[in-house]
């Protein structure tokens, strides 16, 4: 079930009315229930996959609490290869079968294997990886293994959450899980809020500005120069609020039950380095690779100095670019952005010493503003392979992007902009939503407009509720798409 | 409590003058303490301490008191 799309704006009032309704006792059995009917909205028969993982670690759980010394290694492996193959069967098979049929026919090697013929499961990606932070998390001793399947389950299909995150922790969700939940109109109305903010930057921005970025980038080698340029910059703005956007309305859907979610996204485009931009982007993954593969590799590694940190950098962005898809144009999306912390890494003094040579340091908001251009147009570089279908395609567009800039007709070439399946309506909607997004992501902390609006009285804030809502709908695009990030 | 010689290592492997260092603080809470310099900072308290940590011990570890604890338990089981 999509969150943009007439059966969610349905189903969410219903079951959560029906939640409040609930002795609490049964709640987890209606959320459970709900889950399963939100995630059956696409192939049904999948949720046996789900069914699956979620006893694999529901037992490997109670497994590693039971089991003394090296045993309850075994058993972590044992309940991570479960959602590794799961995965790899679903996901990469078919991809790893490519590359090794490609591999056979260079040393003439007849090789036997077939690619299959199956559907990637919805939020796979997503779900597998809250079901291992759970088993890493008892195998550390953080958490005590959860004995009541019922809540395990829903643990791991939490509608909000199910197909595109954030990948809760088990230490933050199961005892919100097991608590019970109190009517707040206060955080009702919070949780409201951020969801209509999360319709918002998806059906009026990323869904608008996606028209633009699949012109050019759907015709690779057809535009050279600026077109190039915009629908670039158009997808990293496509992209965040595509999945800001669904954040956000997963984490008002479960304010509004009373669930506090953690926060996906932290203004990104405002980062000074690439790593600082991990920090603020898809922070639920990003958080999970560092306590889950990048630690542990540094840690064993330790003696290594920076090549541990290197080696550990590189492994840990090699595995977040193929985590978002069978495809080597996310391996090399990740490879960018490991390459670059890689680089910040081994050149801190180098940066510095240039900083200082420059006097740039006497300029702290310069060097701010410098700092975040940079990084912001390394994201952009990088994102060219993250959308584009094919390294082919990818190589076609970086080629493309200096050549001519002249706009057809002989009109200026900012012009451009009108010749990129936007109309001026849309082009005119696109920059004021973008500059509403940069006045809401300026606009933090005490005193900002949100939280003024919630100190208002009731008879103020609903009727402008009410308007924002109508705003959101009167400016939205005839089409609905599908949130990127459901296909990882 | 945050023993002087603990403050030290670290004021120094991340190049700070000085800090409050608590119980409760955090490493992300120290400025430079990110997890690109978090094992520096281990090593760096491993010899400084004549210790070697499991790497399930760094990893349960919440705050600075719980590292605090940790390096004293060792200290004391060396004694022993």
């Amino acid at each position: 079930m999509l969150f943009n799309s007439l059966r969610f704006l349905i189903f969410f009032p219903i079951v959560t009315t029906a939640f409040f309704l609930l002795p609490c006792r049964w709640r987890w059995l209606l959320l459970l229930s709900a889950s399963c009917f939100f995630y059956m909205a696409f192939i049904p028969v999948y949720i046996l996959i789900l069914a699956f993982i979620i006893v694999a670690d529901y037992v490997a759980g109670i497994a590693i609490e039971r089991a003394q010394g090296p045993r309850r290694t075994h058993y972590l492996w044992l309940g991570l290869a479960a959602n590794i193959g799961v995965l790899f069967i679903f996901k990469y098979f078919n991809f790893f079968n490519e590359n090794m049929d490609a591999l056979a026919r260079l040393i003439h090697w007849n090789y036997p294997l077939g690619a299959l013929n199956i559907i990637l499961p919805l939020g796979l990606s997503f779900q597998t990886f809250k079901a291992m932070s759970y088993t890493f998390e008892v195998y550390y001793g953080r958490i005590a293994a959860e004995r009541h399947l019922g809540i395990y389950a829903l643990y791991v299909m939490f509608y909000p959450q199910l197909i595109a995150g954030p990948i809760e922790r088990p230490y933050d969700l199961l005892p919100q899980l097991h608590a019970e939940q109190q009517v707040d109109w206060g955080r009702i109305g919070r949780g409201l809020q951020l969801m209509l903010w999360g319709f918002f930057q998806k059906i009026v921005i990323a869904d608008r500005l996606s028209a633009m970025v699949d012109q050019v980038y759907n015709h690779p080698g057809t535009y050279t120069g600026l077109p190039v340029l915009l629908a670039t910059y158009a997808f990293a703005f496509q992209i965040y609020c595509d999945f800001s956007g669904y954040s956000d309305i997963a984490i008002g859907a479960g304010q509004v039950m009373g669930f506090n979610l953690m926060a996906n996204f932290d203004r990104p485009y405002f980062s000074q380095s690439i790593s600082e931009f991990w920090r603020r982007w898809h922070i639920s993954l990003s958080s999970w690779f560092r306590d889950y593969l990048f630690q542990p590799i540094t840690f064993l590694k330790r003696n290594w100095g920076n090549w541990g940190v290197t080696c550990a950098l590189t492994i840990t962005f090699l595995a977040t670019g193929l985590w978002h898809g069978a495809n080597w144009t996310y391996v090399i999306w990740g490879g960018i952005h490991g390459m670059c912390i890689v680089l910040g890494l081994w050149l801190t003094d180098v940066r510095r010493a240039a900083v200082a040579a420059l006097k740039l340091n006497h300029f702290p908001s310069l060097l701010r503003l410098l700092n975040v251009f940079i990084t912001f147009h390394i994201v952009c570089f990088s994102w060219i392979f993250f959308r584009a279908d094919s390294l082919q395609d990818a190589f076609t567009l970086i080629r493309c992007l200096p050549g001519g800039w002249a706009a057809p007709l002989g009109t200026p070439p900012w012009h451009w902009i009108f010749y990129l399946g936007l109309t001026r309506w849309d082009v005119l909607i696109s920059v004021a939503a973008l500059l509403i997004l940069l006045g809401a992501h300026l606009d933090q902390g005490p005193g900002s407009l949100r939280q003024r609006l919630s100190a208002q009285p009731v008879w103020l804030r609903w009727p402008l509720y009410y308007a924002g809502i109508a705003t959101v709908i009167s400016f939205s695009t005839i089409t609905r798409k599908t949130f990127v990030y459901f296909q990882f | 409590m945050i023993s002087e010689r603990l403050q030290k290592v670290i004021l120094r492997k991340l190049k700070l003058d000085k800090f409050d260092f608590k119980n409760e603080t955090l490493a992300s809470q120290v400025p430079g303490w990110d997890s690109l310099t978090h094992i520096s900072v281990i090593v760096e308290i491993e010899k400084t301490f004549n210790v070697r940590f499991k790497m399930q011990e760094i990893l349960r570890l919440k705050n600075l008191g719980e590292l605090q604890k940790l390096i004293d338990a060792r200290a004391s089981s060396r004694l022993e």
